[in-house]
């Protein structure tokens, strides 16, 4: 089956460029680790000497917590929470950032060298930020007409006699917002990869090319990415699970591998993503080959029996051949 | 000649006996003000001795007992109020006449009397809403008026019996503030006063608009709650009326007596009410009527909705007979009904065993539409609050519900000034719901207790003092409080916490006993704080003076720390090198433990010091000075010093430097850092999974 077929192209490019899901992960909780950097100071200075902060060890109450937040001591909440939320903007443009070169290490037929890596990065960053912007305005606008309509339901239905019409539609209506921002997912990732892999520098070609592919073909790539979606929510919930299930509320650093092991799991959905507009890419968006004819002079009969040269065709850098429809 | 000397002698001692009997008895209705302290433990006979007998103008007050497990009344009943009302449900507005017959206990003749018009205060220039809009509110924070927050409640006319129609005579005042624009209270001057002992009958017609559920009373789609929808007499209390304005953080005060309620509303309406339900009636117009009486209470609630499903089976054997439980569920929420009867059993079980028996023969719970009506307490009838999701392990449910139902008690019976003494009702509350819920759903779980997440309600109630400690004291009136946050943090979290830590004082048991005697003391009466304090004082045999004065009347705030420990070799001085870090078992130590007194609040503390051998010690320390210190030499430093080991005080500001490890335990803030860094770098990965 088709989908399969993207599903599993998408999974082997992923598979083959697994580094490229630990560096993001080691980026992930660097940076994280950096923004986290205020609010362990502010919690071993209240918790460290205090009997009372072994009921978090035991157990978790909530109240402790509370507690400690709620003191002058432990500071302002925004104090440990502003860096961390300075540090996932990083990591977010730090995704942007190194995204052309995992691109173009999809669609490489080989290991791709840190050089040629870090020259797609480069290469593309100005490309790949107005893209962003592009996108950050579509999906802007979409996301901000979706969730006003939802709430407007929402708020209608809240008047119903009926409790349960308002979270049914609330979650059908999250369910459609899903959907939709997959959609518009699909179609920015087969921007990006078509810019980055076509060398495309007007960036509005790749966001139209890309817009006409998703939706000649959503019912394809949307399954696909719904798909990936959905090992995410299982990674998720079932990391979730044994943490909670497996984990003595003692054991600190069970509880570390655990969680870090789940992030890690939660990044291959994502790169399954890319895999599958990359081979889809590929597989139907690559722009065939200009193949200039070539004509040669006439040339006087033979004196001495000559070598025929092989024509020289124009190379692009690093797109494999096309793969086979149905690979 | 016998007899006659028997004559000669019984006639003077009759006489003389007959007079002192009278006397006593006019006194005794002299000096009594209205609510004073019933003899209550005996309250029953004591109450039907009390029941006032038809007078010159054949007005009386029933002693009817049909509506609770007595065979006499229980309270001095004060007021009858007999009510034909009807309920347009399109309109959202009650259409009905009030015969309200008065028994004047005062010991004074009465000229006047004010009436609490409660629905006034939903009206934009009222107190309620001018102090909602700065003091904050539960349910709204009243940005932008809308008509649909309009509450009305209008005298048509009034009439005295005997003494024709005043409604002319009404005058509105505003003994609080002075509002001219507040409305909530009503005052009727008397033409001819109402000698003492008289009883006196007033006979009105009004009309009330409920406003979109605000304060626990008024509809919300299809429902409605009548609460404090009629006018209401105010309370003669130590000698002088007590009708307050209805303020943005008061309740009410009212006085008991005997309820009969006709209400009609739509046939298709499902009703649940205060009281007992006599009869039922369909009438002609596609309506329905329904007949309720209430003995011994002071407030009359309904509700009616057309969607309500109710589970009525359920009995609990009290100790003064069988009490008839009805739930009226939203159809959402009927999945949890078991879950509202077991909770509502188990409180009414509970509460018999440890303050006292329920005598009412019926308690409605009804689950309403909206959290606006939920969470409230009225005669033999409260509102829960729940919704579609609620997960067994979150207590909300069950966490209201008991609330609402030790009400019952402290307000329903102990019907205390709501409006004066809020921490008599609300915050008695809750420490008997920390009491109710420890018992029944664990100590450190009785709020939550999901996938290892744990919260009690001892601690819930302690983080709801700790974060207003400082602004108010627990005996100011209830509309003195800063704001809607200082009023919940102090009445319902502090008082809670006070009572929890006096506990730790007089002792678990005696505490209980002195509620327990508390309860059959001053049940059916309207004690003031001073009852209440001087109860547990002569229960527990203690002067509580220094406790009480800072605890309850004042505001400073307990807050103890240990300072500082040290430990060092005592021949420290020989020590050439190696340092003081090298463990020598034969070394001796000198320590010192220091600990503060960092807030004003002075009370004598535990302190447990630990040392490296095991050994422990506990200290005794009267708390006056800023500081003390204790120093030991022992063969072992100092490992860690605690004060309240046995975590007895709930009212210490702070519980992070009651103790102090010599050795950083970094566990705890490890595990924190774990669940701090899953969030963020799950929320980093999110971010990127949807933005590039």
């Amino acid at each position: 089956m088709a989908e399969q077929g993207l599903l599993s192209g998408g999974w082997d490019r992923m598979a083959r460029n697994k580094r490229y899901i630990v560096w993001f992960y080691v980026l992930n909780v660097m940076l994280a680790w950096l923004g986290a950097g205020a609010f362990q100071n502010q919690a071993h200075a209240m918790l460290d000497h205090s009997a009372y902060a072994e009921k978090l060890v035991h157990g978790f109450d909530f109240s402790v917590l509370g507690e400690m937040v709620a003191k002058p001591e432990f500071g302002p909440t925004a104090a440990s929470a502003g860096p961390a939320v300075h540090f996932m903007a990083v990591f977010f443009l730090a995704t942007a950032l190194f995204l052309p070169g995992v691109l173009q290490g999809y669609a490489s037929t080989y290991r791709l060298p840190r050089e040629e890596f870090f020259r797609a990065c480069g290469r593309n960053l100005w490309r790949l930020i107005r893209l962003l912007i592009v996108a950050a305005i579509v999906i802007g606008i979409v996301a901000g007409v979706l969730f006003a309509i939802q709430g407007a339901i929402g708020k209608k239905a809240a008047e119903s006699t009926n409790e349960l019409l308002a979270p049914e539609l609330q979650f059908a209506g999250l369910a459609v917002i899903f959907l939709v921002m997959t959609g518009l997912r699909i179609w920015f990732d087969l921007a990006e990869a078509d810019v980055v892999l076509s060398d495309q520098r007007a960036v509005r070609r790749s966001v139209a090319k890309g817009f006409r592919h998703m939706s000649r073909n959503l019912p394809r790539l949307l399954t696909a990415y719904v798909v990936a979606t959905l090992l995410a929510a299982i990674i998720l919930l079932g990391g979730l699970w044994v943490w909670v299930k497996f984990v003595p509320a003692s054991r600190v650093w069970a509880a570390v591998g655990v969680s870090q092991l789940t992030l890690l799991l939660l990044l291959i959905p994502r790169f399954w993503q890319r895999g599958v507009a990359v081979s889809y890419y590929l597989r139907a968006m690559v722009e065939p080959i200009p193949v200039q004819s070539f004509s040669p002079e006439p040339v006087p009969a033979p004196v001495e029996p000559v070598v025929n040269e092989l024509p020289i065709l124009p190379v692009l850098p690093n797109i494999p051949p096309p793969e086979p429809q149905g690979a | 000649m016998k007899a006659m000397r028997w004559v000669i002698v019984f006639l003077p001692v009759a006489t003389a006996c007959v007079i002192t009997i009278a006397v006593r008895e006019h006194a005794a209705h002299a000096a009594e003000p209205q609510g004073a302290v019933a003899p209550a433990v005996s309250a029953p006979g004591n109450a039907r001795a009390a029941v006032a007998r038809p007078n010159d103008n054949a007005l009386s007050i029933p002693d009817t007992t049909v509506a609770i497990n007595s065979a006499t009344p229980m309270s001095q009943r004060v007021v009858h109020y007999s009510i034909d009302a009807r309920y347009n449900a399109e309109s959202h507005t009650v259409d009905a006449s009030e015969v309200l017959t008065y028994r004047n206990l005062t010991g004074q003749a009465l000229d006047h009397f004010p009436f609490h018009l409660y629905q006034n205060a939903f009206q934009p220039n009222s107190t309620f809403v001018r102090e909602a809009k700065v003091a904050g509110n539960r349910d709204t924070s009243y940005d932008h008026w809308q008509a649909k927050e309009y509450g009305g409640e209008e005298i048509k006319s009034i009439e005295v019996v005997g003494q024709g129609d005043l409604t002319s005579q009404l005058k509105y005042i505003s003994p609080d503030d002075g509002n001219k624009d507040d409305r909530t209270v009503i005052e009727l001057p008397v033409p001819k006063p109402i000698a003492p002992g008289e009883l006196v009958q007033f006979k009105l017609v009004f009309q009330t608009k409920f406003p979109e559920t605000q304060a626990r009373s008024g509809w919300k789609k299809d429902f409605v709650l009548g609460g404090q929808w009629f006018p209401k007499v105010g309370v003669f209390w130590h000698g002088s009326w007590n009708c307050h304005q209805y303020h943005a953080m008061t309740e009410f005060f009212a006085d008991f007596g005997v309820f009969d309620v006709k209400l009609t509303v739509p046939a298709n309406e499902i009703v649940g009410a205060s009281g007992l339900r006599l009869a039922e009636a369909t009438n002609p117009d596609n309506t329905k009527t329904y007949t309720y009486r209430g003995d011994d209470i002071h407030d009359f609630a309904w509700t009616a909705s057309p969607r309500y499903k109710v589970k009525e089976d359920g009995i609990f054997q009290g100790k003064m007979g069988p009490v008839h439980m009805r739930i009226l569920m939203q159809p959402a929420h009927w999945s949890q009904v078991e879950r509202h009867e077991a909770i509502l059993k188990a409180s009414l079980e509970q509460f018999e065993s440890r303050y006292g028996p329920y005598p009412y023969k019926t308690i409605t719970l009804v689950d309403p539409e909206g959290a606006a009506a939920g969470g409230m307490e009225y005669p033999t009838f409260i509102t829960g609050g729940t919704s579609w999701f609620m997960p067994k392990g979150l207590h909300e449910p069950e966490i209201v519900i008991e609330h609402e139902f030790g009400h019952q008690y402290w307000y329903g019976m102990v019907a205390t000034n709501e409006f004066e003494d809020a921490w008599m009702d609300e915050g008695i509350n809750s420490y008997t719901e920390v009491k109710v819920l420890d018992t029944l759903l664990g100590k450190n779980t009785s709020v939550l207790d999901i996938a290892g997440g744990t919260m009690g309600e001892r601690e819930l109630q302690r983080d709801g003092y700790a974060s207003e400690a400082d602004v108010d004291p627990i005996s100011q009136k209830a509309y003195d409080f800063y704001d809607f946050g200082s009023y919940g943090g102090i009445t319902y979290g502090k008082t809670a916490s006070v009572l929890l830590t006096l506990e730790g004082i007089i002792g678990e048991d005696t505490m209980a006993r002195a509620m327990h005697v508390y309860f059959m003391k001053y049940r059916f009466t309207h004690p003031t704080q001073e009852d209440f304090l001087k109860t547990i004082e002569e229960v527990s045999g203690r002067d509580l003076h220094w406790y009480f004065n800072q605890a309850i009347y004042g505001s400073p705030v307990m807050d103890y720390k240990v300072l500082n420990i040290e430990s060092f070799p005592v021949n420290w001085y020989e020590d050439k090198k190696g340092g003081f870090g090298k463990d020598d078992k034969d070394r001796l130590y000198r320590s010192y433990v220091w600990l503060q007194r960092k807030g004003d609040f002075v009370m004598p503390v535990e302190v447990e010091i630990k040392f490296d051998n095991g050994e422990k010690v506990r200290e005794h320390w009267d708390g006056v000075s800023r500081w003390t210190k204790f120093a030991y030499e022992k063969k072992a430093k100092v490992e860690s010093a605690e004060i309240d080991p046995d975590h007895t005080v709930q009212i210490d500001r702070n519980d992070f430097n009651n103790s102090y490890l010599v050795k950083r335990n970094a566990k705890p803030a490890r595990k924190l850092e774990t669940y701090w860094m899953f969030v963020t770098q799950w929320m980093a990965q999110a971010l990127a999974w949807w933005g590039v």
